[in-house]
């Protein structure tokens, strides 16, 4: 279905283009780092409330795929995450500006954490109570969690239990967790939507099969469970008691569009009011009467994995006692000075402006500037220098000596195999433009777009040489030891899939995310010197940091979007009089 | 012709019994891995991927999942009968050969094409849940097919050498190779976008209170059942100018023509019944092709059928329901060519079944 999708998108959107003539207008993505709720409001026509906020309307919102399950704990795709999001209470509120964990929103009033930072006291806020009139409380948080827990749940979501010793709940309005040890990034983990325990049996045994996976009686988010007709659309009403102030809107409708330009003409047609809007889509929806485009640098990156380990011997990164085992090193990838050589052969711009048409900006690193406080604004990105990458090369004993454009070193080629999953069009003109370029300073370059599982296969497998790939949704905390930590150096199934194993990384890695408090002063400085080792030591070529674009109608009032949410205050929006 | 039919359904029996394990096969071999695609997030322990895996029975031996996707009873070797037991399972271990056998309930055998991975509900009833939908687009656009696609033809051979069959020969030319989905597109393009006349998407507006609207449904019925139909139109013409052109010389119209019947009684008459016969052959496929779903056109236009949920599981890596819709559209195959041959028997009566 991805493939048919991708492979639909570009022809509708050249047809669209072709239609209209119209030329893009590129947004640059330096103007949109980091946006601010005054500019949001700016955006959204001023920071005036609407005087008088006018009651109906119905909200219709396009989605690639449909959900599968309406329940907060079984569920772990995005399509089911968006809906869930509406019914569901949590425990932690997220600033849609900054992304920082808050209670805005959520049901803490506050909380606070103990010296050793072990255990974190949540106060609920009182009087909430789900569209039956029962109260949502303590009981529904630790139900939910304990239900994770219990052996006859089966889903993928169990780590978020991680390091989590006890919940208790003094009261209907505290919530105690106890930590383990210290987890920095943990407190995400505590998000999760909570299910109304008295609606479920006390031994969690009518979860897992239940219509209420279908059909949620109950709600505490803003709107309540209307209808679904599976892979058509599935609709939602207006929660009358919804803790925040019943939304004006009646309703919000999802609609199941599987294919891009179906949706982009949907847009235009009027009968969608939201899209997320691919890069090549951006010249006609900026064409679109009446609508805004959110232009956001979002949390998620693409980059080239280089791996460093011998692809014939995969091995795991350390031994059941944790002990290092020493890697067979990549014949060409393990030497740090191609590494640098492959960073500076990629002109960024070209590929940023051709490829990504001007949806992305350069990277230095593995953290975001979306997330400021720990991001190394100091480190500069590689710089496409091809004079200083074949230095490298010669440098590194890679010299062409029989004229045929391609290094050699002890009777070996500089011969690489370079893969990315087909039908992802931006990745696959990546690759061809990489492996272009790298030809240009003696590399030959074997490029191939393969099947994403066969793809993921090579690449977890540890057998393969680069792989052109992204991250998604990397969040709010820089904490990314499952990339580089040797202890996730597992072949088949670890993320550190480019085995890089440094010893100062695995022990900054740990501190950074076991700093009692989790001060951010304090977290800072670890992360800006991870930033500067990976950086230097380029077990991933970074890319391009990604831009998300979202276009959505103005015929409603008091949409304020930020980067990490879109609806937080959906209940205040109301169709413009 | 009862005993005929009841022999046929007999030999579907070894037919689908291949096709399961051939199609089992097949998606066992097929890369991917359905645990994988819905974990490939480093948030996600390994431990949690394998409890995943197990749950889903993917660790074990692919004929062993088959035996369990077929009969609806898991083996396992050891004594797992204390780990397996639930009220959904009922476990027994077999000291003699060291295994544990769980009836978990279900199977092909006992009628049951197994569980979504994604959506935990029942393979058939997601399935039965598409086939009015499905139904409705493929009925549509064959009686289109067949009130423009007939029509056209026997009036190209009647016109033969005329503009007319010049017209109607370089457009079915050229409908028969255009892309659906370019169709689609471009009808979505020009009746949805630019004149917004028509619905681009989906078989219903989609409204808080869901109340059956029957002009809506005709409405959004229109672009997508067009759409379908543009290559059996393409199709039926070619076929029935051909056929229309064979009878056309044949004697007994000479005859009719000579007793002085009106052209029109004659080509529609005499002529149509006698070439609708090859029609025939084609139409049983036809209908399979019908109720198996129009996968590309039923994608772009977000029209909730069996074929878009197909390929969407296709994509999704969900084993039971590929494997279930397979199955589903086999036993669909047979049938429908049976039906093909019993009309061929009632509108040819020189055909005899037997």
């Amino acid at each position: 279905m991805k493939k048919m999708i991708s492979w639909l998108s570009p022809v509708v959107a050249g047809a669209l283009i072709l239609a209209g003539c119209v030329q893009p207008t590129p947004i640059d993505p330096s103007t949109v780092a980091a946006p601010t709720k005054e500019a949001a409001q700016e955006a959204s026509g001023g920071a005036a409330a609407p005087a008088e906020a006018q009651a109906g309307g119905i909200w219709r919102r396009a989605s690639i795929a449909d959900a599968e399950l309406l329940n907060p704990i079984l569920s772990s795709e995005s399509a089911s995450s968006a809906v869930n999001a509406m019914l569901f209470p949590g425990l932690i509120g997220q600033d849609p500006f900054s992304g920082e964990f808050t209670p805005d929103g959520s049901m803490s009033e506050s909380w606070e954490v103990s010296e050793d930072g072990l255990t974190w006291t949540f106060k609920l806020r009182d009087g909430v109570t789900w569209s039956d009139g029962d109260p949502v409380d303590a009981a529904d948080f630790k139900y939910t969690y304990d239900a994770i827990a219990d052996e006859k749940i089966e889903t993928p979501r169990k780590s978020v239990l991680e390091g989590i010793e006890s919940i208790e709940t003094p009261d209907p309005l505290t919530v105690v967790v106890k930590f383990s040890e210290v987890r920095c990034d943990g407190l995400g983990n505590l998000g999760l939507g909570w299910l109304p325990s008295h609606l479920y049996a006390a031994d969690f045994s009518d979860i897992m099969e239940n219509d209420y996976n279908e059909a949620p009686p109950v709600s505490a988010g803003p709107f309540v469970f209307n209808t679904w007709t599976r892979d058509d659309n599935l609709t939602l009403t207006r929660n009358e008691s919804y803790w925040e102030g019943a939304p004006n809107m009646e309703g919000m409708i999802y609609k199941v569009v599987p294919d891009p330009g179906a949706q982009l003409a949907q847009l235009q047609a009027g009968e969608i009011d939201i899209m997320g809007v691919q890069p090549n889509q951006l010249a006609t929806a900026q064409t679109i009467a009446d609508t805004e485009i959110f232009n956001f640098q979002d949390d998620g990156y693409d980059y080239i994995a280089l791996n460093l380990a011998n692809p014939e011997n995969p091995q795991a990164g350390q031994d059941d006692s944790g002990n290092l085992i020493e890697q067979e090193p990549h014949p060409i990838l393990s030497d740090v000075n191609v590494r640098k050589a492959i960073a500076h052969s990629l002109d960024y711009q070209t590929i940023i402006d051709q490829v990504y048409l001007g949806q992305g900006y350069q990277i230095p690193a593995n953290v975001l500037p979306a997330v400021p406080w720990a991001f190394n604004d100091a480190l500069e990105p590689y710089a496409y220098d091809l004079d200083g990458a074949k230095q490298l090369l010669e440098e590194a004993g890679w010299v062409d000596s029989d004229g045929d454009g391609v290094r050699e070193k002890d009777g070996n080629k500089l011969s690489l195999a370079l893969v990315t999953n087909a039908g992802n069009t931006t990745r696959e003109d990546l690759g061809a433009l990489v492996q272009d370029q790298l030809t240009q300073v003696g590399f030959e370059i074997d490029f191939q777009a393969i099947d994403f599982g066969v793809m993921v296969e090579q690449m977890l497998g540890q057998t393969y040489d680069m792989v052109i790939i992204g991250w998604t949704g990397v969040g709010t905390d820089p904490n990314d030891d499952a990339f580089w930590h040797t202890k996730f150096d597992t072949p088949g199934s670890g993320f550190n899939f480019v085995s890089y194993h440094n010893p100062e990384i695995d022990a900054l890695l740990d501190t950074g995310v076991t700093v009692p408090g989790c001060s951010t002063e304090e977290r800072a400085p670890t992360y800006k010197q991870i930033q500067e080792i990976i950086h230097a030591d380029v077990p991933y070529v970074f890319i391009s940091g990604g831009v998300g674009n979202t276009a959505y109608t103005t015929k409603w009032q008091g949409i304020e979007p930020g980067p990490w949410a879109f609806y937080y205050n959906v209940h205040q929006w109301s169709l413009s009089q | 012709m009862f005993r005929y039919i009841i022999r046929r359904l007999f030999q579907a029996i070894p037919t689908l019994f291949g096709i399961s394990i051939i199609s089992f096969a097949l998606v066992s071999a097929a890369p991917g891995d359905p645990v994988m695609k819905r974990t490939f997030d480093p948030k996600i322990k390994a431990e949690d991927r394998e409890i995943l895996r197990r749950q889903l029975g993917l660790d074990q031996s692919p004929v062993i999942q088959y035996i369990t996707w077929f009969t609806g009873v898991t083996l396992r070797i050891g004594d797992h009968v204390a780990e397996f037991s639930n009220e959904r399972s009922r476990c027994t271990y077999t000291a003699l050969i060291n295994m544990t056998f769980c009836d978990k309930g279900g199977g092909i055998l006992r009628g049951d094409l197994g569980t979504s991975f994604n959506t935990r509900e029942p393979v058939w009833e997601r399935l039965i849940q598409k086939v009015p939908a499905t139904l409705e687009l493929g009925i549509a656009s064959l009686i289109l097919s067949i009130i423009v696609g007939v029509p056209l033809g026997v009036l190209a051979a009647v016109y033969r050498g005329s503009p007319f069959d010049y017209l109607v020969r370089f457009l079915s030319s050229v409908f028969q190779s255009i892309p659906i989905f370019w169709v689609g597109l471009m009808m979505i393009l020009v009746f949805a976008v630019i004149l917004g006349i028509l619905p681009s998407n989906g078989r219903q507006t989609a409204t808080l209170n869901q109340e059956f609207d029957l002009l809506d449904r005709l409405r959004h019925l229109i672009l997508p059942s067009f759409t379908l139909a543009i290559g059996g139109i393409a199709g039926f013409s070619r076929i029935m100018r051909t056929e229309t052109l064979e009878v056309l010389h044949t004697d007994y119209i000479r005859t009719a023509r000579a007793k002085g019947l009106a052209p029109t009684n004659v080509w529609f008459l005499h002529a149509l019944r006698n070439a609708l016969i090859p029609l025939m052959t084609i139409l049983g496929p036809a209908i399979v092709g019908v109720l198996s779903g129009a996968l590309v056109t039923e994608t772009v236009f977000g029209w909730p059928g069996m074929g878009r949920m197909t390929v969407a599981a296709v994509g999704q890596n969900d084993y039971p329901m590929v494997l279930g819709a397979g199955m589903f559209f086999a036993a669909l195959t047979i049938i429908g060519n049976l039906m093909s041959d019993i009309f061929y028997g009632i509108v040819d009566p020189r055909v005899r079944l037997g």
